[in-house]
């Protein structure tokens, strides 16, 4: 096994790649930054993508605080490890439908779950069946060349030279397929800009506010 | 070694993934007493303590587990010092909310239980995190109302459809509420937060109507959760909340009491409705509204005894770091509408109650409060005291909770 593994990293490490600075910037339709967008590049030369298809060894948190899910979004890599620790004095139930990954988790004070893993690509949407107003997302997707646009819609990745396609997700966004996930070449297209035709769907993000204590019975 | 590592480590994993939890939370005060004493002590206040000096308020325990199922339960357990029962519960249930990715789900509970009437009873064994003494209309509810039965909720929580609103509605099917009504007609609304125990004795001023021979003959006590006849009472209820900073619910309650219903004890059936309206807004995360109105009938006999009765309250409350303040508007009366004109059941007041409570840390709570109310009890008369009387009660208080899971 331990054979194999090293032939495998011997090999990883055998293929040239030249990786350059991709910077992505996304923008909503009255052209203000548009953050906390997953964009990720999948590659469509099959030797890129076997090249960028390992197995990820990869571990991530979506935490609990305040009776929220932290981060409301969150992408990893396909066979990440994710950790679900609850850092509120009171459980949790954390369940999803999606086909991706459905689960159901009872976070108690005080226990650690173990991580689940994330083997399968997709969009998993998470609610809480003790706090009906928690929900949070996790992508999972099939490549390492992923990330979340800053407070600017700004993102920088380091992506080896080839062919993708570029997709960008958000809840809110609401546009054409064609449009969120494009095809790109690098290093000819460093700086990738996409400005939203349509206007977003309405912000919900008030239930993230914290509105005090005693809300409901609990 | 290694199996005793497995052991150990086998214990500690068993005793970690216990989920029953265990809630305490215990008060002791030092009070400044009203001259008029409680009915606790068969007198016509409204205020629940008759002396001046140290009390134990109360102490309640809330023991609850929940499982992957989506079943849970829990149980209230009280000791108080004050009233005819010292030790006993509130509440007792099984809740089911199996999960579902449907937009309208479904929960139910069976057992013993308060309707979600109130938005005031929101902390750990519908005690209020605002006042000591609550207002009119919860403390009746924590004296005369309980359900024992089941209900069921079809509810759509907003943030999975996308919006900014979320809806349930409730129902259930219950017993065992047939003399709700009785205190609240004889001696009035009070203000207070002793909740009736289970078979518990509310003591009733010794009104000669009520008690003599050639009255109505009853005991001078209730039992609130009694059942006198085979009719099963209902509720319907909506809730709306528009994220989480308001919320709205309306109430429908009747216990559909046969009022002719009495048992060898002289107790009546007491048929019962009302329509209760609360509201909750929240300005920020420190400012919050609270409000809620109430209206009602109430029948016994062949219209022996009745009376219509309405209440409403505004709850102003304020938490800053540590500190809640908080500033309630009670006003609630009772109209008597029976056959017997020497019956006096007319009531009628209005109380202001001023509270501010100080988290020293997450087990200590220290607290102060005022109340004042005017009030008026027809009903005085027969026991030769003035009808109009204004109250007094101040108080000091000192909490402790703590949560385990043992």
């Amino acid at each position: 096994m331990l054979k194999a593994t090293s032939v495998l990293v011997g090999l990883l490490l055998s293929i040239s790649v030249v990786a350059g600075e991709l910077s992505v910037s996304l923008r909503q339709v009255d052209g203000q930054a548009m953050p906390n967008t997953v964009v990720y590049l999948t590659a469509k030369d099959p030797a890129t993508l076997s090249a960028t298809n390992t197995i990820s060894d990869k571990s991530a948190i979506m935490d609990q605080i305040d009776l929220q899910f932290s981060p409301h979004i969150l992408v990893v890599q396909t066979n990440t490890r994710v950790r679900f620790p609850n850092s509120d004095s009171i459980k949790h139930h954390v369940y999803s439908f999606s086909p991706a990954k459905t689960f159901e988790l009872q976070l108690y004070k005080g226990l650690q779950a173990n991580p689940l893993l994330f083997d399968k690509s997709g969009i998993v949407e998470l609610g809480c069946n003790v706090h009906d107003w928690m929900l949070a997302y996790i992508q999972v997707v099939d490549t390492p060349y992923f990330g979340k646009t800053d407070a600017a819609g700004q993102l920088q990745l380091s992506v080896p030279d080839g062919e993708y396609q570029i997709t960008f997700w958000h809840p809110r966004i609401s546009q054409e397929e064609k449009q969120l996930s494009q095809s790109i070449s690098l290093p000819a297209q460093q700086h990738f800009s996409l400005n939203l035709t349509n206007p977003l769907l309405p912000d919900l993000s008030q239930y993230e506010q914290h509105q005090g204590d005693f809300s409901e019975y609990e | 070694m290694s199996w005793l590592k497995l052991s150990l480590f086998s214990m500690f994993f068993s005793v970690n993934v216990s989920a029953v939890e265990l809630n305490v939370l215990t008060q002791f005060n030092y009070v400044l007493a009203d001259d008029r004493a409680s009915w606790f002590e068969r007198d016509t206040g409204i205020l629940a303590y008759s002396d001046n000096g140290f009390h134990q308020q109360q102490s309640l325990a809330v023991i609850s587990d929940s499982f992957s199922s989506g079943l849970s339960y829990e149980a209230v357990g009280h000791y108080y010092q004050q009233g005819e029962q010292h030790v006993g519960f509130s509440q007792a249930f099984v809740s089911y909310k199996p999960l579902s990715g449907d937009h309208l789900r479904w929960r139910g509970r069976v057992g013993v239980f308060y309707p979600k009437v109130s938005l005031e009873n929101v902390d750990l064994g519908w005690l209020s995190p605002y006042t000591y003494t609550q207002s009119a209309i919860n403390s009746w509810f924590g004296e005369e109302l309980r359900t024992t039965g089941a209900e069921l909720t079809l509810f759509s929580a907003g943030r999975s459809r996308n919006s900014a609103f979320s809806f349930e509605l409730n129902t259930a099917a219950f017993k065992a509420n047939d003399s709700m009504g009785a205190v609240l007609t004889w001696r009035g609304f009070a203000l207070h937060d002793r909740q009736s125990l289970n078979h518990e004795q509310i003591p009733v001023a010794p009104y000669p109507t009520v008690i003599d021979a050639d009255g109505l003959n009853h005991p001078g006590y209730v039992e609130p959760f009694h059942e006198f006849d085979v009719k099963f009472g209902y509720y319907v209820g909506a809730h709306v909340d528009y994220f989480k900073q308001s919320s709205l619910r309306y109430y429908y309650y009747d216990n559909q009491a046969d009022p002719n219903a009495v048992n060898p004890q002289r107790l009546y059936g007491w048929r019962s409705y009302f329509h209760s309206l609360a509201l909750q807004h929240k300005f920020n995360a420190n400012t919050r509204i609270v409000g809620q109105w109430l209206a009602g009938h109430t029948v016994m006999g062949e219209h022996f005894v009745a009376a219509d009765f309405d209440a409403w309250f505004v709850l102003l409350s304020h938490g800053q770091d540590a500190h809640r303040f908080s500033l309630r508007y009670d006003h609630f009366s009772v109209t008597e509408d029976d056959v017997f004109p020497w019956d006096w059941n007319d009531s009628h007041g209005a109380a202001w109650t001023a509270a501010w409570r100080y988290d020293l840390n997450d087990n200590w709570q220290v607290g102060a409060e005022l109340h004042w109310n005017k009030n008026y009890a027809h009903s005085r008369q027969s026991l030769n005291q003035d009808r109009q009387i204004s109250q007094q009660q101040s108080m000091v208080v000192l909490q402790y909770r703590f949560a385990a899971q043992p």
